[in-house]
């Protein structure tokens, strides 16, 4: 079973003159963290907001949880933290996050113990008992962390969750979002912060114009398909002649050569060389790009959309 | 539990606003009022004098009078003044609800949006209850022990009162539910108050104009609309002890309000946030 699963789910306003989100088509699995990338204005936050109800889709039809997505009664195993979230700012940490429990159907007695375990979590506790409108940004987003954490979800959906969080913090959300994964929770993380989600995602979901223009294993994309990058001890061998031999163009960087071979076999036929002449490997890693760089790429190539 | 914590957290919105701790306060000012100014003196059984204010007042007039006409006066300044003040101090609370961020937070939820909506409308009304029957309530035994004539009619003009106020703030989360935009719909839900009862003369009306459409139109808007100066005449003539002759203002003006709340719900229902 998805998590998460859409079937050419569509947002248009104003009689399709806007269009938010046109036939998005993604499937979750459980246990995974996924990523959705995307300019402003991309379809990021209707696609959450669609798959939580709180905006109605044009057209198409979602599941969370196996369930249908007007199913509110769903929303009991799911946690959200809304971009640009208010809670109400007369009321403290704890309040919050005892009113917003109840409203997830949580008892007293069990809220009573969840409060203080999360605001520990999220390092709130010093600030428990002090109204909100007091608080930086980055600890209303971990007050929001901690509210949409509240009713231990099997899914949760971050819209921005490190946004105006130090370093540090956001280190801590990450690694906070990683245990989650090993409990078996599926996370949805809608973010700018692209080296973040590259850390820690296993899927990602790219959006421009409302149009899913890539969506796969992390991985996949930034490895750069039939590149290498080795580093050997140089001997009196000449590196490029040895390539030049196997038909591999090469190019050398300061600390290591990339090569670029037809497959794993001809890769494979250039270590046999290397060993023969007894040369010492060092290391040979599949070339990669940042997420950043893909993302660039794909956002470019779109453009016409 | 669910439904309830929505109805708890506006009421405690509410009460962040100071407004009805003002309200709160005046009400207790009034009750103190009368502990302090009105002196009944008992002889036998018989009352033997009355004081206002430390004047002495005549015998000859009927203490149940000025008992059932104190409450009818404070019936009337809390159909009045209370009812302007609570629409004033509630009118936010619909919009709030309806702001991005927030509502997200609701509709994230596992309750139902005709939960979200009425949770928030039910805390508005209970709010304002209680501001108006801490009043009714406390100045009411105030007098009925001072005196010994108890007016069971002044409780029920409070019913009144809170349900006047159920039936314009009806009309305001309609408008605030199709706006989002609190003035506006304050000022519009005060134009209904203060424009209704013009409607009551409506007969007048009719003579200036030619068309007889004018007069359905006004009609159609006289049964359609809350009838505010009639409510407030029912809940001064329960204050007073004088008999009701109809009550159809009273549940015409609930239909209205059902209407209104069953439109809210159902765009509130279809609204993208």
């Amino acid at each position: 079973m998805y998590t998460v699963e859409t079937f050419d789910l569509t947002k248009h306003y104003s009689g399709g003159k806007v269009k938010a989100l046109t036939n998005c088509n993604i499937r979750v699995e459980e246990g995974r963290i996924f990523g959705l990338l995307g300019p402003n204005g991309a379809g990021k936050t209707t696609l959450v907001k669609t798959l939580l109800g709180i905006i109605h889709p044009t057209g198409g039809s979602a599941k969370v949880l196996g369930q249908p997505i007007t199913d509110y009664h769903i929303h009991n195993k799911i946690g959200y933290l809304a971009e640009n979230h208010r809670f109400p700012e007369f009321l403290n940490a704890r309040q919050i996050l005892l009113y917003y429990g109840k409203m997830s159907g949580l008892s007293k007695e069990t809220l009573s113990r969840k409060i203080p375990e999360l605001l520990e979590l999220v390092n709130l506790s010093d600030w428990a008992d002090v109204k909100t409108h007091k608080y930086s940004k980055g600890m209303a987003q971990r007050l929001g962390l901690a509210h949409a954490l509240i009713n231990d979800p099997d899914l949760i959906f971050l819209d921005e969750p490190t946004d105006g969080i130090d370093p540090v913090g956001r280190k801590e959300i990450r690694d906070l979002l990683l245990k989650l994964r090993t409990e078996g929770k599926t996370i949805f993380l809608n973010s700018h912060q692209l080296s973040e989600v590259e850390r820690i995602s296993d899927e990602i979901a790219i959006l421009k114009n409302g149009n899913v223009l890539q969506i796969g294993r992390v991985d996949d994309f930034i490895s750069v398909k039939s590149q290498y990058q080795l580093q050997i001890q140089n001997g009196t061998l000449s590196f490029s002649e040895l390539c030049a031999g196997l038909n591999i163009p090469v190019l050398q960087a300061e600390d290591h050569y990339t090569v670029t071979v037809e497959d794993e076999r001809h890769l494979n036929r250039l270590i046999d060389k290397l060993r023969a002449e007894k040369v010492l490997i060092k290391s040979i890693v599949p070339r990669k790009i940042t997420l950043e760089d893909y993302f660039i790429d794909v956002i470019e190539e779109g453009e016409a959309l | 539990m669910k439904f309830l914590s929505i109805v708890q957290l506006t009421f405690r919105e509410s009460l962040a606003k100071k407004t009805f701790i003002a309200f709160m306060g005046i009400s207790t000012f009034i009750c103190l009022l009368f502990i302090f100014a009105l002196n009944v003196d008992i002889v036998d059984g018989m009352q033997s004098g009355l004081s206002i204010f430390g004047k002495e007042v005549s015998n000859q007039i009927d203490l149940t009078k000025i008992i059932y006409g104190i409450e009818g006066g404070l019936s009337v300044l809390l159909y009045t003044a209370g009812i302007f003040l609570s629409l004033f101090a509630t009118s936010n609370l619909i919009p709030t609800l309806l702001k991005p961020g927030f509502v997200d937070l609701f509709i994230s939820k596992p309750v139902s949006r005709f939960q979200i909506l009425s949770g928030r409308f039910l805390g508005s009304i209970l709010i304002v209850a209680l501001n108006i029957f801490y009043l009714v309530i406390f100045s009411g035994l105030i007098l009925s022990i001072k005196t010994g004539i108890w007016n069971f009619g002044f409780l029920w003009a409070a019913v009144i009162i809170v349900l006047s106020f159920l039936v314009l703030f009806s009309l305001m989360t309609f408008l605030s539910v199709i706006s989002k935009n609190g003035p506006l719909s304050l000022m519009v839900t005060y134009l209904i108050l203060f424009f209704s009862p013009l409607l009551l003369a409506r007969d007048k009306i009719y003579a200036l104009l030619s068309s007889k459409y004018f007069g359905y139109f006004f009609d159609g808007l006289y049964y359609a609309l809350p009838k505010t100066a009639e409510m407030g005449a029912i809940t001064q003539f329960l204050a007073r002890g004088v008999p009701i002759d109809s009550w159809m203002p009273l549940w015409s003006s609930l239909l209205f309000a059902v209407v209104m709340l069953g439109l809210s719900g159902y765009i509130f229902q279809r609204k993208s946030f």
